[in-house]
């Protein structure tokens, strides 16, 4: 097949958005050229009638690619059937840094949803107009459906392809007026999108599937305590393996200040014809190494230094309704420590990337959550300008907070850069395991002072949070004081990084375990005191970026909790040998509220069956948003009831599936999730169920056995 | 070395006999839908069927399977129980990020075919060998009564 390109720009009205390209994609002389129209970065429409979405935002199984495809098919009136999904590289020039195209913080459809809506409500008032010149029809009278232009007084129609050549002539309306939600085709349904047919047939385009031409397979032997060096290595035995082609160093990229970065650990480099040849040779290399100051240190340390720090620093940092000297006035106080360990991510698909360094040039492959800060860290890197790197973004195996950060796309980078050839660096689920960033451990301190009949006048709070956010928010109105946030005394120990709900799986471990523990003191049942206390809540204000959401509205919490109640029976329920705990957690602006039921069976306790609801304002897919959730109380289950990472001499403990198990199907209970149907902005729903889980489920420990646990994992066998 | 894969014959020099199936089929076939994730056994995701009985390709050397019937998540479409496993996964909507989904869904055929009418508990049972991280596993627990149904009218 012969080529021939032309180019031809020209801008439409005077957003940045609006550039329209013509490239004839692939052409002969006997075949009509193809060519298409991008008025901007999220849709392109070929003159062969096909949409393409280009989704900036990542895919890591949570449904934002089809729940934005969904939105941009409805707002353009495209056939979704139709449509394809593609995903954008790299780009703080077309999406931002991090607003419409890095993913974390359950906001993918909350950051896009408006941008997006306004640009393609301009895509489809131009090919309007163009349809009203080409089909001699004032523009009132036509509409758009299914991939045409339509007239609605007769059945003429004119297809969206056979529009872009006039389209891309037209300047942008000024103004556009979005659909109406009663105009919605798709919006509110439980479509399953293309993802789900692929994945149910194997055929996902992970970044772990790419082979390119002389592709080479690496892995990385790492430093097993974090910030150690390399002495010496030898290589003899790895150098017979068949297949293995180039061992080398790496060398650490840097002492990293901010461990949430990328960053690269010490490490001796495999290069093979194969992913098995590469796995078998790190396997044999003889690796000498200077472990450094953290192999000093284990978990205990950590638990004793956030002790011993906290003894120290009792300052108020935020006080909040005169909270501090209210918690001094009473001499009935309650005040209590939570733990919660490390975690790991092992997403399923393991880290891995391709890689192509040209010298002059680079192009990844990888699954990012943070395309363009990956981009922007290589360019770092390499020295070279972000303008010479490509980060392909695709669809992943899971992401969890763990592939916003991108060591291992860094990683892919340095040895191509070193072998000058495309490289697929894997990591082994051992090095998921051992030589990770992880979620860090944690120790909150809470606090109340209670009046004579145990019901609380003020909290006080010391952990991890420094003050109020749409993370981690306190609802209940009461008067609150943050005291100074704690720290880790010798360092961290182990790289972090963020985990599904992040710092609000602590924050809500030790709020409504809390909330319960205040509720029995008061001899109150504990969801009626939590109804109770959020009827007479005001609004949360919320003044940060709106990256971290907006305002928090305790009625919505009500509005969660008295659905769930309702649903599971909390009033009501009689029977003996069944136990319930509850939790109402908002994040990020979504809010979700569960009950829990745990039930004596002969010989154990067990988990029968977990109810919760979710106010996450307009649902965009309402299959996608229960799927979140029921993932979100299985992730919760996990971190509450298996094995966590624990560090010894400033090395992981566990290493695969064997020793870090997670929850497996025949110890999931039942789930039963339902939403608050509502017309709000539409918010997160990929973490707001984590953070409620492990609290729940303690509460509901409390009622079975008079047993208060504040630190998990828990084994329930033990009970 | 020649293998027998979804009817087909496949036949390739390996530089080391000890390859795993898994690797060869990704690395070298390009046959992708079998996914690496543990690679001790341990997680279920290179799940493929050995003479119609489930088989953990990480951890299976291919030159141990040389004259055997080989079935991957590609050789689906003429398996009557995986198709109709496939059909309910779509339309219950189970997969999220789906990396575990070839795997899980070769369990499940090799479940369904040992036993059409299987109880909660025997599912639950005998799906224990596959992880999802991402939480699947109440709509996994559906699809698969679901097919169960679906099959026995």
């Amino acid at each position: 097949m012969k080529r021939r390109h032309f180019f031809k720009v020209s801008a439409l009205g005077s957003g940045s958005l609006l550039v329209s390209t013509f490239i004839p994609l692939a052409c002969n002389s006997e075949e009509q050229e193809t060519i298409y129209w991008d008025p901007n970065f999220f849709i392109r429409i070929d003159s062969n009638n096909l949409v393409t979405f280009i989704c900036s935002k990542a895919e890591l199984g949570q449904g934002t690619s089809t729940g934005l495809a969904m939105i941009m098919a409805d707002e353009l009136g495209a056939d979704f059937d139709k449509i394809k999904v593609e995903f954008a590289d790299g780009s703080k020039e077309k999406y931002g840094r991090l607003h419409l195209q890095d993913t974390g913080g359950s906001n993918g459809i909350r950051m896009v949803w408006n941008p997006l809506r306004e640009a393609i409500a301009i895509t489809r008032e131009i090919l309007i107009e163009a349809a009203s010149k080409k089909l001699a029809l004032p523009t009132a009278s036509l509409y758009t459906s299914l991939g045409y232009v339509r007239s609605s007084e007769n059945d003429q129609k004119i297809a969206f392809g056979d529009l872009i050549t006039v389209a891309s002539t037209l300047p942008a309306p000024l103004e556009v007026k979005l659909k109406d939600p009663e105009q919605f085709q798709y919006i509110g349904k439980p479509i399953p999108g293309k993802l789900t047919k692929n994945a149910s047939k194997g055929t996902v385009p992970y970044s772990i599937n790419i082979k390119l031409p002389n592709m080479v397979y690496a892995t990385i032997e790492r430093c097993p305590v974090w910030e150690g060096s390399l002495v010496s290595y030898d290589d003899s035995a790895a150098r017979q393996i068949p297949g293995v082609i180039e061992i080398f160093e790496i060398e650490p990229i840097e002492e990293q200040d901010d461990d949430y970065k990328g960053g690269v650990r010490a490490g001796v480099a495999v290069v093979a014809t194969n992913t098995w040849a590469a796995i078998k040779g790190k396997e044999a290399l003889e690796i000498v190494w200077d472990l450094g100051p953290n192999a000093k240190y284990s978990s205990m340390d950590v638990h004793d230094g956030l002790t011993s720090y906290r003894d120290n620093n009792r300052t108020v940092a935020v006080n909040l309704k005169n909270a501090e000297s209210l918690l001094n006035k009473s001499d009935q106080k309650l005040t209590v420590r939570y733990d919660s360990p490390r975690q790991a991510h092992t997403c399923m698909e393991p880290l891995n990337a391709v890689a192509y360094h040209y010298g002059y040039k680079v192009e990844v492959w990888a699954g990012t959550q943070s395309p363009s800060m990956t981009r922007e860290r290589i360019a770092e890197l390499t020295g070279l300008q972000e303008t010479e790197i490509v980060v392909n973004n695709h669809p992943t195996g899971g992401g969890f907070g763990r592939k916003f950060t991108c060591d291992y796309i860094e990683e892919a980078v340095i040895v191509s850069e070193k072998v000058r050839k495309p490289v697929k660096l894997m990591w082994t689920r051992e090095d998921t395991i051992k030589t990770s960033k992880y979620h860090p451990y944690s120790s909150d301190f809470w606090e109340a002072s209670l009046d004579d009949k145990g019901y609380p006048i003020a909290i006080g709070y010391q952990g991890f949070t420094g003050g109020p956010s749409a993370f981690r928010p306190f609802p209940y109105g009461l008067p609150m004081a943050y005291r100074s946030r704690l720290r880790y005394i010798n360092g961290w120990l182990v790289p972090r990084a963020s985990w599904r709900s992040v710092m609000a799986h602590p924050w809500a471990l030790g709020l409504e375990s809390f909330m319960d523990e205040l509720a029995h003191e008061a001899q109150i049942d504990p969801l009626e005191f939590r109804l109770n206390l959020l009827k007479k809540a005001e609004v949360v204000k919320q003044k940060r970026d709106p990256w971290v959401g907006a305002d928090l509205y305790p009625a919505k919490l009500v509005g969660t909790l008295e659905e769930v109640a309702d649903r599971s029976g909390w009033f009501t329920n009689s029977a003996e040998d069944v136990f319930q705990g509850c939790s109402s957690i908002s994040y990020n602006t979504s809010y979700c509220s569960m009950v829990v039921h745990l039930k004596r069976g002969k010989n154990r306790l067990y988990l029968s069956k977990i109810f919760a609801t979710i106010d996450c304002g307009t649902v965009i897919n309402p299959s996608k948003v229960k799927s979140q959730v029921e993932g979100s109380i299985v992730w919760g289950l996990s971190a509450l009831l298996t094995p966590s990472i624990t560090v010894k001499n400033g090395q992981v403990e566990q290493s695969n599936f064997n020793d870090y198990p997670l929850l497996r199907i025949s110890e999931t209970p039942d789930i039963e999730v339902e939403i608050i149907q509502s017309d709000d902005v539409p918010t997160g729903s990929g973490e707001p169920g984590v953070p409620g889980v492990a609290p729940a489920v303690l509460n509901a420990l409390f009622m079975a056995t008079g047993k208060r646990v504040r630190k998990i994992p828990i084994n329930l066998k033990a009970f | 070395m020649e293998l027998t894969i979804n009817g087909e014959g496949y036949s390739f020099e390996l530089e080391d006999n000890g390859m795993p199936l898994l690797w060869v089929l990704r690395d070298i076939l390009d046959l992708t839908g079998t996914k690496y994730s543990c690679g001790i056994g341990q997680c279920g995701a290179c799940t493929v069927h050995v003479d119609g009985l489930t088989a953990r390709s990480c951890i299976t050397s291919a030159s141990s399977l040389e004259g055997k019937k080989i079935t991957t998540i590609e050789g689906a479409h003429s398996i009557v129980i995986l198709s109709a496993l496939q059909e309910n996964w779509v339309a219950i909507d189970v997969p999220q990020c789906g990396y575990c989904q070839s795997g899980q869904l070769m369990s499940a055929a090799a479940l369904l075919s040992k036993n059409p009418s299987p109880s909660e508990k025997e599912i639950r049972d005998g799906m224990r060998g596959n992880l999802c991280r991402c939480g699947t596993y109440t709509r996994i627990l559906e699809a698969i009564k679901k097919t169960a149904e679906d099959l026995s009218s």
